[in-house]
Protein backbone atom coordinates (compact mmCIF):
# COMPACT_ATOMS: atom_id res chain seq x y z
CA UNK A 1 0.00 0.00 0.00
CA UNK A 2 1.52 3.28 -1.03
CA UNK A 3 1.23 6.39 1.06
CA UNK A 4 -0.51 8.08 -1.83
CA UNK A 5 -3.31 5.53 -1.77
CA UNK A 6 -3.53 5.51 1.99
CA UNK A 7 -4.09 9.25 1.95
CA UNK A 8 -7.06 8.75 -0.34
CA UNK A 9 -9.11 7.18 2.40
CA UNK A 10 -7.66 8.47 5.66
CA UNK A 11 -9.05 7.09 8.83
CA UNK A 12 -11.27 4.29 7.51
CA UNK A 13 -10.96 1.06 9.49
CA UNK A 14 -9.73 -0.64 6.33
CA UNK A 15 -6.87 1.76 5.73
CA UNK A 16 -5.93 1.72 9.41
CA UNK A 17 -5.62 -2.07 9.20
CA UNK A 18 -3.64 -1.82 5.95
CA UNK A 19 -1.11 0.37 7.75
CA UNK A 20 -0.85 -2.11 10.62
CA UNK A 21 -0.28 -5.09 8.29
CA UNK A 22 1.84 -3.89 5.34
CA UNK A 23 2.68 -7.49 4.41
CA UNK A 24 -0.98 -8.39 3.85
CA UNK A 25 -2.61 -7.20 0.61
CA UNK A 26 -5.17 -4.44 1.03
CA UNK A 27 -7.64 -6.38 -1.12
CA UNK A 28 -7.41 -9.42 1.16
CA UNK A 29 -7.88 -7.28 4.26
CA UNK A 30 -10.92 -5.73 2.62
CA UNK A 31 -12.30 -9.13 1.67
CA UNK A 32 -11.82 -10.37 5.22
CA UNK A 33 -13.58 -7.38 6.72
CA UNK A 34 -16.47 -7.59 4.29
CA UNK A 35 -16.90 -11.23 5.22
CA UNK A 36 -16.70 -10.23 8.87
CA UNK A 37 -19.18 -7.36 8.77
CA UNK A 38 -21.37 -8.47 5.87
CA UNK A 39 -22.86 -6.30 3.15
CA UNK A 40 -25.95 -4.29 2.48
CA UNK A 41 -27.05 -3.77 -1.12
CA UNK A 42 -28.72 -0.46 -1.84
CA UNK A 43 -31.76 -0.38 -4.09
CA UNK A 44 -29.53 0.97 -6.87
CA UNK A 45 -27.09 -1.90 -6.39
CA UNK A 46 -29.92 -4.40 -6.59
CA UNK A 47 -31.34 -2.67 -9.66
CA UNK A 48 -27.95 -3.11 -11.39
CA UNK A 49 -28.41 -6.86 -10.98
CA UNK A 50 -29.32 -8.59 -14.24
CA UNK A 51 -30.20 -12.28 -13.76
CA UNK A 52 -29.24 -12.88 -17.38
CA UNK A 53 -25.71 -11.70 -16.68
CA UNK A 54 -25.23 -12.10 -12.94
CA UNK A 55 -25.68 -14.84 -10.42
CA UNK A 56 -28.45 -14.11 -8.00
CA UNK A 57 -28.87 -15.61 -4.53
CA UNK A 58 -29.99 -19.16 -4.90
CA UNK A 59 -29.18 -22.56 -3.54
CA UNK A 60 -27.51 -21.62 -0.30
CA UNK A 61 -27.02 -24.56 1.98
CA UNK A 62 -26.69 -21.98 4.77
CA UNK A 63 -28.84 -18.91 5.33
CA UNK A 64 -28.23 -15.16 5.01
CA UNK A 65 -27.29 -13.06 8.00
CA UNK A 66 -30.45 -11.01 7.73
CA UNK A 67 -32.56 -14.18 7.51
CA UNK A 68 -34.14 -13.07 4.24
CA UNK A 69 -34.40 -14.92 0.95
CA UNK A 70 -34.63 -12.31 -1.79
CA UNK A 71 -33.20 -11.57 -5.22
CA UNK A 72 -29.71 -10.18 -4.55
CA UNK A 73 -26.23 -10.65 -5.98
CA UNK A 74 -24.89 -14.07 -5.08
CA UNK A 75 -21.54 -12.53 -4.11
CA UNK A 76 -18.74 -10.28 -5.24
CA UNK A 77 -15.48 -10.42 -7.18
CA UNK A 78 -12.56 -8.13 -6.42
CA UNK A 79 -10.06 -6.74 -8.94
CA UNK A 80 -7.49 -9.41 -8.13
CA UNK A 81 -9.88 -12.22 -9.07
CA UNK A 82 -10.65 -13.18 -5.49
CA UNK A 83 -14.20 -13.66 -4.38
CA UNK A 84 -15.86 -12.18 -1.37
CA UNK A 85 -18.35 -14.73 -0.16
CA UNK A 86 -20.54 -12.74 2.13
CA UNK A 87 -24.11 -12.46 3.20
CA UNK A 88 -26.59 -9.60 3.27
CA UNK A 89 -26.58 -8.16 6.77
CA UNK A 90 -28.99 -5.77 8.52
CA UNK A 91 -27.87 -2.13 8.31
CA UNK A 92 -27.96 -1.74 12.10
CA UNK A 93 -25.07 -4.25 12.29
CA UNK A 94 -22.80 -1.82 10.38
CA UNK A 95 -22.10 -3.81 7.21
CA UNK A 96 -20.21 -2.52 4.19
CA UNK A 97 -22.53 -1.05 1.60
CA UNK A 98 -22.63 -1.96 -2.07
CA UNK A 99 -23.84 0.99 -4.10
CA UNK A 100 -23.32 2.33 -7.60
CA UNK A 101 -20.60 4.82 -8.50
CA UNK A 102 -20.43 6.08 -12.06
CA UNK A 103 -22.88 3.33 -12.95
CA UNK A 104 -20.75 0.50 -11.51
CA UNK A 105 -21.00 -1.37 -8.20
CA UNK A 106 -18.54 -0.31 -5.50
CA UNK A 107 -17.95 -1.16 -1.89
CA UNK A 108 -18.49 1.75 0.50
CA UNK A 109 -17.76 2.19 4.19
CA UNK A 110 -19.20 5.18 6.02
CA UNK A 111 -19.85 6.82 2.67
CA UNK A 112 -16.28 6.38 1.43
CA UNK A 113 -15.93 4.51 -1.88
CA UNK A 114 -13.27 1.85 -1.33
CA UNK A 115 -13.18 -0.55 -4.24
CA UNK A 116 -15.08 -1.40 -7.36
CA UNK A 117 -16.53 -4.90 -7.42
CA UNK A 118 -18.13 -7.19 -9.93
CA UNK A 119 -21.15 -9.37 -9.33
CA UNK A 120 -20.47 -13.01 -10.06
CA UNK A 121 -21.22 -13.81 -13.70
CA UNK A 122 -24.14 -16.13 -14.36
CA UNK A 123 -23.17 -19.46 -15.88
CA UNK A 124 -24.79 -20.46 -19.16
CA UNK A 125 -26.63 -23.47 -17.72
CA UNK A 126 -28.55 -21.36 -15.18
CA UNK A 127 -31.27 -20.62 -17.68
CA UNK A 128 -32.01 -24.29 -18.35
CA UNK A 129 -34.19 -26.96 -16.73
CA UNK A 130 -33.24 -30.55 -15.94
CA UNK A 131 -34.98 -33.53 -17.57
CA UNK A 132 -37.38 -33.65 -14.61
CA UNK A 133 -38.22 -29.96 -15.02
CA UNK A 134 -36.21 -28.61 -12.07
CA UNK A 135 -34.20 -25.45 -12.83
CA UNK A 136 -30.62 -26.64 -13.24
CA UNK A 137 -29.40 -23.93 -10.90
CA UNK A 138 -31.37 -25.65 -8.13
CA UNK A 139 -29.38 -28.85 -8.70
CA UNK A 140 -25.89 -27.50 -9.31
CA UNK A 141 -24.85 -23.97 -8.41
CA UNK A 142 -21.74 -22.04 -9.30
CA UNK A 143 -19.02 -19.80 -8.06
CA UNK A 144 -16.87 -17.87 -10.52
CA UNK A 145 -14.75 -20.94 -11.24
CA UNK A 146 -16.41 -23.75 -9.30
CA UNK A 147 -19.41 -26.06 -9.68
CA UNK A 148 -21.22 -26.69 -6.39
CA UNK A 149 -23.23 -29.79 -5.65
CA UNK A 150 -25.20 -29.75 -2.40
CA UNK A 151 -26.91 -33.11 -2.80
CA UNK A 152 -28.44 -33.55 0.65
CA UNK A 153 -29.64 -30.48 2.44
CA UNK A 154 -30.07 -32.01 5.84
CA UNK A 155 -27.70 -33.12 8.58
CA UNK A 156 -28.66 -36.11 10.66
CA UNK A 157 -26.80 -34.74 13.68
CA UNK A 158 -29.94 -32.66 14.08
CA UNK A 159 -32.08 -35.81 14.61
CA UNK A 160 -31.41 -35.65 18.34
CA UNK A 161 -30.81 -31.90 18.39
CA UNK A 162 -27.04 -32.12 18.23
CA UNK A 163 -26.37 -29.97 15.21
CA UNK A 164 -23.47 -27.52 15.28
CA UNK A 165 -24.09 -24.33 17.25
CA UNK A 166 -23.28 -22.01 14.32
CA UNK A 167 -25.19 -23.98 11.66
CA UNK A 168 -28.62 -23.25 10.18
CA UNK A 169 -28.68 -25.98 7.54
CA UNK A 170 -32.03 -27.38 8.68
CA UNK A 171 -33.72 -23.98 8.90
CA UNK A 172 -32.40 -23.15 5.47
CA UNK A 173 -33.59 -26.50 4.11
CA UNK A 174 -37.11 -25.68 5.16
CA UNK A 175 -36.91 -22.24 3.59
CA UNK A 176 -35.26 -23.67 0.49
CA UNK A 177 -37.94 -26.30 -0.02
CA UNK A 178 -40.78 -23.85 0.54
CA UNK A 179 -39.53 -20.68 -1.09
CA UNK A 180 -37.04 -21.86 -3.70
CA UNK A 181 -38.41 -25.34 -4.49
CA UNK A 182 -35.00 -26.93 -4.14
CA UNK A 183 -35.07 -30.74 -3.83
CA UNK A 184 -33.89 -31.90 -0.39
CA UNK A 185 -32.08 -34.88 -1.90
CA UNK A 186 -30.72 -34.84 -5.44
CA UNK A 187 -30.84 -37.66 -7.95
CA UNK A 188 -27.22 -38.58 -8.87
CA UNK A 189 -28.11 -39.15 -12.53
CA UNK A 190 -29.69 -35.74 -12.76
CA UNK A 191 -26.65 -34.17 -11.07
CA UNK A 192 -24.38 -35.82 -13.62
CA UNK A 193 -26.50 -34.51 -16.47
CA UNK A 194 -26.41 -30.94 -15.16
CA UNK A 195 -22.63 -31.09 -14.74
CA UNK A 196 -22.42 -32.25 -18.36
CA UNK A 197 -24.45 -29.24 -19.43
CA UNK A 198 -22.31 -26.89 -17.33
CA UNK A 199 -19.09 -28.17 -18.91
CA UNK A 200 -20.30 -27.02 -22.31
CA UNK A 201 -19.39 -23.49 -21.24
CA UNK A 202 -15.75 -23.11 -22.21
CA UNK A 203 -13.32 -21.48 -19.83
CA UNK A 204 -15.66 -21.24 -16.89
CA UNK A 205 -15.11 -23.97 -14.33
CA UNK A 206 -11.94 -25.37 -12.80
CA UNK A 207 -13.32 -27.70 -10.14
CA UNK A 208 -16.30 -29.74 -8.98
CA UNK A 209 -17.25 -29.34 -5.35
CA UNK A 210 -19.51 -31.57 -3.33
CA UNK A 211 -20.82 -31.27 0.21
CA UNK A 212 -23.86 -32.19 2.22
CA UNK A 213 -24.90 -32.56 5.79
CA UNK A 214 -23.65 -35.63 7.65
CA UNK A 215 -25.62 -38.87 7.19
CA UNK A 216 -25.06 -41.23 10.10
CA UNK A 217 -26.82 -44.30 8.62
CA UNK A 218 -25.30 -47.45 7.11
CA UNK A 219 -23.61 -50.71 8.16
CA UNK A 220 -20.84 -48.57 9.61
CA UNK A 221 -21.76 -45.04 10.65
CA UNK A 222 -21.67 -42.75 7.62
CA UNK A 223 -21.64 -45.58 5.06
CA UNK A 224 -24.84 -44.09 3.63
CA UNK A 225 -23.10 -40.73 3.20
CA UNK A 226 -20.15 -42.40 1.47
CA UNK A 227 -22.42 -44.47 -0.79
CA UNK A 228 -24.32 -41.36 -1.80
CA UNK A 229 -21.17 -39.38 -2.59
CA UNK A 230 -19.80 -42.27 -4.61
CA UNK A 231 -23.04 -42.54 -6.59
CA UNK A 232 -22.94 -38.83 -7.39
CA UNK A 233 -19.23 -38.67 -8.18
CA UNK A 234 -19.56 -41.65 -10.52
CA UNK A 235 -22.27 -39.85 -12.46
CA UNK A 236 -20.22 -36.65 -12.49
CA UNK A 237 -17.16 -38.63 -13.61
CA UNK A 238 -18.95 -39.84 -16.73
CA UNK A 239 -18.46 -36.32 -18.10
CA UNK A 240 -14.65 -36.55 -18.04
CA UNK A 241 -12.14 -38.31 -20.26
CA UNK A 242 -9.76 -38.81 -17.35
CA UNK A 243 -10.35 -41.12 -14.38
CA UNK A 244 -9.57 -38.29 -11.96
CA UNK A 245 -10.72 -34.70 -12.25
CA UNK A 246 -10.12 -31.57 -10.13
CA UNK A 247 -12.60 -31.92 -7.31
CA UNK A 248 -13.15 -31.38 -3.61
CA UNK A 249 -15.45 -33.09 -1.16
CA UNK A 250 -16.27 -31.65 2.22
CA UNK A 251 -17.62 -34.57 4.20
CA UNK A 252 -17.71 -36.05 7.65
CA UNK A 253 -14.44 -37.46 9.03
CA UNK A 254 -14.60 -40.93 7.54
CA UNK A 255 -12.80 -44.13 8.52
CA UNK A 256 -9.80 -45.08 6.45
CA UNK A 257 -11.62 -47.90 4.65
CA UNK A 258 -14.42 -45.52 3.73
CA UNK A 259 -11.91 -42.99 2.40
CA UNK A 260 -10.18 -45.68 0.36
CA UNK A 261 -13.49 -46.52 -1.30
CA UNK A 262 -14.20 -42.87 -1.95
CA UNK A 263 -10.83 -42.40 -3.61
CA UNK A 264 -10.71 -45.70 -5.51
CA UNK A 265 -14.23 -45.69 -6.89
CA UNK A 266 -14.49 -42.07 -7.99
CA UNK A 267 -12.56 -39.28 -9.67
CA UNK A 268 -12.26 -37.33 -6.43
CA UNK A 269 -8.86 -35.65 -5.95
CA UNK A 270 -9.08 -33.88 -2.59
CA UNK A 271 -10.78 -34.25 0.74
CA UNK A 272 -11.84 -31.79 3.39
CA UNK A 273 -13.41 -32.56 6.71
CA UNK A 274 -14.21 -29.55 8.82
CA UNK A 275 -13.32 -29.77 12.49
CA UNK A 276 -14.76 -26.24 12.86
CA UNK A 277 -12.79 -25.31 16.00
CA UNK A 278 -9.34 -26.43 17.14
CA UNK A 279 -9.97 -27.10 20.80
CA UNK A 280 -11.46 -30.26 22.24
CA UNK A 281 -13.70 -28.64 24.86
CA UNK A 282 -15.07 -26.09 22.43
CA UNK A 283 -15.55 -28.78 19.78
CA UNK A 284 -17.60 -30.81 22.25
CA UNK A 285 -19.72 -27.76 23.05
CA UNK A 286 -20.23 -26.35 19.59
CA UNK A 287 -20.30 -29.57 17.58
CA UNK A 288 -22.11 -32.06 19.83
CA UNK A 289 -23.15 -34.34 16.96
CA UNK A 290 -19.59 -34.63 15.67
CA UNK A 291 -18.42 -35.24 19.23
CA UNK A 292 -21.04 -37.92 19.83
CA UNK A 293 -20.45 -39.89 16.65
CA UNK A 294 -16.72 -39.44 16.08
CA UNK A 295 -15.02 -37.41 18.77
CA UNK A 296 -12.38 -34.71 18.57
CA UNK A 297 -9.23 -36.82 18.68
CA UNK A 298 -10.63 -39.40 16.29
CA UNK A 299 -11.64 -36.60 13.91
CA UNK A 300 -8.05 -35.40 13.80
CA UNK A 301 -6.71 -38.93 13.41
CA UNK A 302 -8.99 -39.52 10.43
CA UNK A 303 -7.77 -36.31 8.79
CA UNK A 304 -4.20 -37.52 9.12
CA UNK A 305 -5.18 -40.95 7.80
CA UNK A 306 -6.68 -39.26 4.74
CA UNK A 307 -3.27 -37.86 3.79
CA UNK A 308 -2.10 -41.41 3.06
CA UNK A 309 -4.89 -41.74 0.54
CA UNK A 310 -5.20 -38.31 -1.06
CA UNK A 311 -1.64 -37.11 -0.53
CA UNK A 312 -0.07 -34.16 1.32
CA UNK A 313 -1.58 -30.87 0.28
CA UNK A 314 -4.80 -32.58 -0.79
CA UNK A 315 -6.38 -32.89 2.65
CA UNK A 316 -7.50 -30.05 4.85
CA UNK A 317 -9.87 -29.01 7.56
CA UNK A 318 -11.88 -25.85 8.01
CA UNK A 319 -12.44 -23.55 10.97
CA UNK A 320 -15.49 -21.39 11.56
CA UNK A 321 -13.12 -18.79 12.86
CA UNK A 322 -14.49 -16.68 15.65
CA UNK A 323 -16.68 -19.24 17.41
CA UNK A 324 -13.69 -20.09 19.62
CA UNK A 325 -14.16 -16.66 21.21
CA UNK A 326 -17.94 -16.75 21.47
CA UNK A 327 -19.99 -17.48 24.55
CA UNK A 328 -19.12 -17.95 28.19
CA UNK A 329 -16.73 -20.84 27.54
CA UNK A 330 -14.79 -19.27 24.66
CA UNK A 331 -11.16 -18.25 24.90
CA UNK A 332 -10.76 -15.19 27.07
CA UNK A 333 -8.65 -13.22 24.63
CA UNK A 334 -7.85 -13.16 20.94
CA UNK A 335 -4.16 -13.64 21.75
CA UNK A 336 -4.93 -16.85 23.61
CA UNK A 337 -7.27 -18.04 20.83
CA UNK A 338 -4.58 -17.43 18.22
CA UNK A 339 -1.85 -19.13 20.16
CA UNK A 340 -3.87 -22.24 20.92
CA UNK A 341 -5.54 -22.51 17.51
CA UNK A 342 -2.27 -22.13 15.61
CA UNK A 343 -0.53 -24.63 17.89
CA UNK A 344 -3.10 -27.28 17.03
CA UNK A 345 -3.07 -26.29 13.35
CA UNK A 346 0.70 -26.74 13.38
CA UNK A 347 0.33 -30.23 14.76
CA UNK A 348 -1.95 -31.07 11.83
CA UNK A 349 0.29 -29.32 9.30
CA UNK A 350 3.28 -31.31 10.51
CA UNK A 351 1.29 -34.42 9.53
CA UNK A 352 0.29 -33.10 6.09
CA UNK A 353 -3.12 -31.63 6.91
CA UNK A 354 -3.76 -27.98 6.10
CA UNK A 355 -6.11 -25.82 8.12
CA UNK A 356 -8.15 -23.06 6.47
CA UNK A 357 -10.47 -20.50 7.98
CA UNK A 358 -13.80 -19.09 7.08
CA UNK A 359 -14.87 -15.90 8.75
CA UNK A 360 -17.78 -16.81 10.99
CA UNK A 361 -21.04 -15.08 10.06
CA UNK A 362 -23.35 -15.32 13.06
CA UNK A 363 -26.70 -16.30 11.60
CA UNK A 364 -30.01 -15.55 13.29
CA UNK A 365 -31.37 -19.11 13.43
CA UNK A 366 -28.42 -20.60 15.28
CA UNK A 367 -27.43 -21.21 18.89
CA UNK A 368 -24.53 -18.75 18.56
CA UNK A 369 -26.53 -16.25 16.52
CA UNK A 370 -26.60 -13.64 19.28
CA UNK A 371 -22.81 -13.40 19.54
CA UNK A 372 -20.44 -11.29 17.49
CA UNK A 373 -17.54 -12.57 15.44
CA UNK A 374 -13.94 -11.60 16.15
CA UNK A 375 -12.00 -8.44 15.33
CA UNK A 376 -10.50 -7.76 11.91
CA UNK A 377 -7.03 -7.94 13.47
CA UNK A 378 -7.79 -11.42 14.74
CA UNK A 379 -8.78 -12.68 11.30
CA UNK A 380 -5.75 -11.09 9.65
CA UNK A 381 -3.40 -12.59 12.22
CA UNK A 382 -5.05 -16.00 11.96
CA UNK A 383 -4.86 -15.92 8.14
CA UNK A 384 -1.18 -14.97 8.33
CA UNK A 385 -0.53 -17.73 10.85
CA UNK A 386 -2.21 -20.45 8.80
CA UNK A 387 -0.42 -19.26 5.68
CA UNK A 388 2.91 -19.34 7.52
CA UNK A 389 2.29 -22.96 8.49
CA UNK A 390 1.78 -23.86 4.84
CA UNK A 391 5.08 -22.21 4.01
CA UNK A 392 6.86 -23.92 6.92
CA UNK A 393 5.53 -27.40 6.12
CA UNK A 394 5.51 -26.97 2.33
CA UNK A 395 1.80 -27.62 1.99
CA UNK A 396 0.13 -26.48 -1.22
CA UNK A 397 -3.57 -25.66 -0.93
CA UNK A 398 -4.53 -25.49 -4.59
CA UNK A 399 -7.71 -27.55 -4.16
CA UNK A 400 -9.10 -24.94 -1.75
CA UNK A 401 -7.66 -21.84 -3.41
CA UNK A 402 -9.18 -18.61 -4.70
CA UNK A 403 -10.07 -20.43 -7.93
CA UNK A 404 -11.52 -23.55 -6.40
CA UNK A 405 -13.23 -22.03 -3.38
CA UNK A 406 -12.68 -18.35 -2.68
CA UNK A 407 -13.91 -18.38 0.91
CA UNK A 408 -10.59 -18.41 2.78
CA UNK A 409 -8.47 -15.26 3.18
CA UNK A 410 -5.56 -17.46 4.28
CA UNK A 411 -5.55 -19.49 1.08
CA UNK A 412 -5.71 -16.26 -0.93
CA UNK A 413 -2.31 -15.49 0.58
CA UNK A 414 -1.13 -18.86 -0.71
CA UNK A 415 -1.39 -17.57 -4.27
CA UNK A 416 2.19 -16.46 -3.73
CA UNK A 417 3.42 -19.64 -2.07
CA UNK A 418 6.90 -20.69 -3.15
CA UNK A 419 7.01 -23.20 -6.00
CA UNK A 420 8.81 -25.91 -4.10
CA UNK A 421 9.13 -28.21 -7.07
CA UNK A 422 11.29 -25.70 -8.96
CA UNK B 1 0.26 10.79 -21.37
CA UNK B 2 0.31 11.23 -25.12
CA UNK B 3 -2.82 10.04 -26.90
CA UNK B 4 -0.73 9.80 -30.07
CA UNK B 5 1.57 7.28 -28.45
CA UNK B 6 -1.35 5.32 -27.04
CA UNK B 7 -2.88 5.19 -30.51
CA UNK B 8 0.50 4.21 -31.93
CA UNK B 9 0.61 1.23 -29.59
CA UNK B 10 -2.84 0.21 -30.76
CA UNK B 11 -1.73 0.44 -34.37
CA UNK B 12 1.49 -1.49 -33.77
CA UNK B 13 -0.37 -4.27 -31.98
CA UNK B 14 -2.60 -4.75 -34.98
CA UNK B 15 0.40 -5.68 -37.12
CA UNK B 16 1.22 -9.39 -37.09
CA UNK B 17 4.99 -8.81 -37.10
CA UNK B 18 4.92 -6.74 -33.91
CA UNK B 19 6.63 -8.30 -30.89
CA UNK B 20 5.49 -7.49 -27.34
CA UNK B 21 6.96 -8.31 -23.97
CA UNK B 22 5.96 -7.69 -20.37
CA UNK B 23 8.33 -7.03 -17.48
CA UNK B 24 7.34 -7.51 -13.86
CA UNK B 25 9.12 -7.43 -10.49
CA UNK B 26 9.55 -10.49 -8.30
CA UNK B 27 9.48 -10.51 -4.50
CA UNK B 28 13.11 -9.40 -4.36
CA UNK B 29 12.56 -6.59 -6.83
CA UNK B 30 14.33 -8.43 -9.64
CA UNK B 31 12.83 -7.87 -13.10
CA UNK B 32 11.30 -10.75 -15.06
CA UNK B 33 10.61 -10.14 -18.74
CA UNK B 34 8.74 -12.54 -21.02
CA UNK B 35 7.00 -12.36 -24.40
CA UNK B 36 3.34 -11.34 -24.39
CA UNK B 37 2.12 -12.82 -27.66
CA UNK B 38 -1.57 -11.97 -27.16
CA UNK B 39 -1.08 -8.37 -26.04
CA UNK B 40 -3.65 -5.82 -27.20
CA UNK B 41 -5.21 -2.50 -26.29
CA UNK B 42 -8.83 -2.52 -25.14
CA UNK B 43 -11.52 0.07 -25.80
CA UNK B 44 -10.70 1.84 -22.51
CA UNK B 45 -7.05 2.27 -23.46
CA UNK B 46 -5.80 -0.48 -21.14
CA UNK B 47 -3.26 -3.05 -22.17
CA UNK B 48 -4.61 -6.60 -22.10
CA UNK B 49 -2.10 -9.33 -21.25
CA UNK B 50 -3.22 -12.96 -21.36
CA UNK B 51 -1.46 -15.15 -18.81
CA UNK B 52 -1.72 -18.82 -19.57
CA UNK B 53 -0.23 -20.42 -16.46
CA UNK B 54 -1.38 -19.90 -12.88
CA UNK B 55 2.06 -20.48 -11.36
CA UNK B 56 4.17 -18.64 -13.93
CA UNK B 57 6.56 -16.04 -12.54
CA UNK B 58 4.80 -13.31 -14.49
CA UNK B 59 1.34 -14.25 -13.23
CA UNK B 60 2.52 -14.23 -9.65
CA UNK B 61 4.37 -10.97 -10.16
CA UNK B 62 1.28 -9.39 -11.70
CA UNK B 63 -0.64 -10.46 -8.62
CA UNK B 64 2.10 -8.93 -6.47
CA UNK B 65 1.74 -5.80 -8.54
CA UNK B 66 -2.00 -5.45 -7.92
CA UNK B 67 -1.59 -6.35 -4.23
CA UNK B 68 1.38 -4.15 -3.39
CA UNK B 69 1.22 -1.39 -5.99
CA UNK B 70 4.29 -2.39 -7.97
CA UNK B 71 4.77 -1.08 -11.51
CA UNK B 72 4.88 -3.22 -14.62
CA UNK B 73 6.37 -2.43 -17.99
CA UNK B 74 5.29 -3.46 -21.47
CA UNK B 75 7.47 -3.14 -24.56
CA UNK B 76 6.04 -3.19 -28.08
CA UNK B 77 8.45 -3.43 -31.02
CA UNK B 78 7.24 -3.10 -34.61
CA UNK B 79 8.81 -4.45 -37.76
CA UNK B 80 9.68 -0.87 -38.76
CA UNK B 81 12.01 -0.66 -35.72
CA UNK B 82 9.54 1.45 -33.78
CA UNK B 83 9.71 0.66 -30.06
CA UNK B 84 7.19 1.92 -27.50
CA UNK B 85 7.60 1.25 -23.79
CA UNK B 86 4.68 1.58 -21.38
CA UNK B 87 4.93 1.65 -17.63
CA UNK B 88 1.75 1.20 -15.68
CA UNK B 89 -0.19 -0.50 -12.93
CA UNK B 90 -2.20 -3.67 -12.94
CA UNK B 91 -5.84 -2.69 -12.77
CA UNK B 92 -7.68 -5.98 -12.80
CA UNK B 93 -7.42 -9.74 -13.27
CA UNK B 94 -10.42 -11.24 -15.03
CA UNK B 95 -10.85 -14.90 -14.13
CA UNK B 96 -14.46 -15.56 -15.09
CA UNK B 97 -17.22 -14.16 -17.23
CA UNK B 98 -17.95 -13.49 -20.89
CA UNK B 99 -14.77 -11.55 -21.68
CA UNK B 100 -12.58 -14.17 -20.03
CA UNK B 101 -14.35 -16.92 -21.99
CA UNK B 102 -13.87 -15.01 -25.22
CA UNK B 103 -10.11 -14.81 -24.69
CA UNK B 104 -10.02 -18.43 -23.52
CA UNK B 105 -11.54 -19.51 -26.82
CA UNK B 106 -9.09 -17.34 -28.75
CA UNK B 107 -6.08 -18.82 -26.95
CA UNK B 108 -7.28 -22.33 -27.65
CA UNK B 109 -8.02 -21.51 -31.27
CA UNK B 110 -4.41 -20.38 -31.69
CA UNK B 111 -2.55 -22.84 -29.48
CA UNK B 112 -4.73 -25.93 -29.39
CA UNK B 113 -5.10 -27.56 -25.98
CA UNK B 114 -4.02 -24.57 -23.90
CA UNK B 115 -5.45 -22.97 -20.79
CA UNK B 116 -5.85 -19.39 -19.61
CA UNK B 117 -5.17 -18.39 -16.01
CA UNK B 118 -6.22 -14.76 -16.15
CA UNK B 119 -6.80 -11.78 -18.38
CA UNK B 120 -4.72 -8.97 -16.90
CA UNK B 121 -5.72 -5.39 -17.56
CA UNK B 122 -2.90 -2.86 -17.22
CA UNK B 123 -3.52 0.85 -16.84
CA UNK B 124 -0.77 2.76 -18.70
CA UNK B 125 0.71 5.64 -16.73
CA UNK B 126 3.53 6.62 -19.06
CA UNK B 127 4.42 5.73 -22.64
CA UNK B 128 7.90 6.41 -23.96
CA UNK B 129 8.98 6.28 -27.57
CA UNK B 130 12.17 4.21 -27.41
CA UNK B 131 12.57 3.92 -31.17
CA UNK B 132 16.32 4.12 -31.80
CA UNK B 133 16.15 6.74 -34.52
CA UNK B 134 13.96 8.98 -32.38
CA UNK B 135 16.10 8.50 -29.27
CA UNK B 136 19.33 9.07 -31.24
CA UNK B 137 18.10 12.38 -32.57
CA UNK B 138 17.06 13.54 -29.09
CA UNK B 139 20.29 12.29 -27.54
CA UNK B 140 22.46 14.19 -30.00
CA UNK B 141 20.42 17.35 -29.64
CA UNK B 142 20.17 17.37 -25.87
CA UNK B 143 23.36 15.60 -24.73
CA UNK B 144 26.19 16.56 -27.07
CA UNK B 145 28.83 15.69 -24.47
CA UNK B 146 27.97 11.99 -24.83
CA UNK B 147 29.16 11.83 -28.43
CA UNK B 148 32.43 10.23 -29.50
CA UNK B 149 34.46 12.93 -31.18
CA UNK B 150 35.50 10.80 -34.14
CA UNK B 151 31.91 10.98 -35.31
CA UNK B 152 32.34 14.76 -35.60
CA UNK B 153 35.88 14.80 -36.90
CA UNK B 154 36.86 15.98 -40.38
CA UNK B 155 37.07 12.94 -42.58
CA UNK B 156 40.30 12.60 -44.65
CA UNK B 157 40.58 10.63 -47.82
CA UNK B 158 42.52 7.86 -46.08
CA UNK B 159 40.01 7.53 -43.23
CA UNK B 160 38.10 4.28 -43.58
Amino acid sequence: MTLALARKFPGTPLEDAVRRYPDVPRLIILKTDVQRRGVHYTEEAVSYLDPEKHQTTGTHIFGARDGVIALRPESLLLRDGTSIITTPTPLEENPYVVDLRDGRPWLFDAGVALEEVDYWPAPAFYGKDSSSGVPMKNIVSARPQRLNIFPYRYCTFWNNGKGCAFCDIVTQLKKGSKELKIPARLDPVEVGAVIGEALKEEGRFSTVFLTSGSIIGGSRPFDDEIDYYIAILKEVGKNFRTPKFPSQLIGTAFEKEQLKRLYAETGLTSYTSDIEVLNEELFNQHCPGKAEWIGYREWKKRLVDAVEIFGPGRVNTGLVAGIELAGPHGFRSEDEALERTLAEAEDLARQGVSTVLIVWSPRPDTALGAYKNASLDYYIRLARGLHALRVKYRLPIEHDSYRNCGNHPDTDLSRLLPLWEE
Amino acid sequence: MSEDLRNAIGSLLKEPATVASIATLDENGAPVSVPSPFLRLDADGRLVHLELLETSATHRNLLRSIWFERPVSVTVAGSDNRVLVTTGRTYKALVSGPLFSEYYREVRARLGDADLAAVWLIEPEQIRDETYAVRKEREEALHPFHLHLDRLAVRHADTP
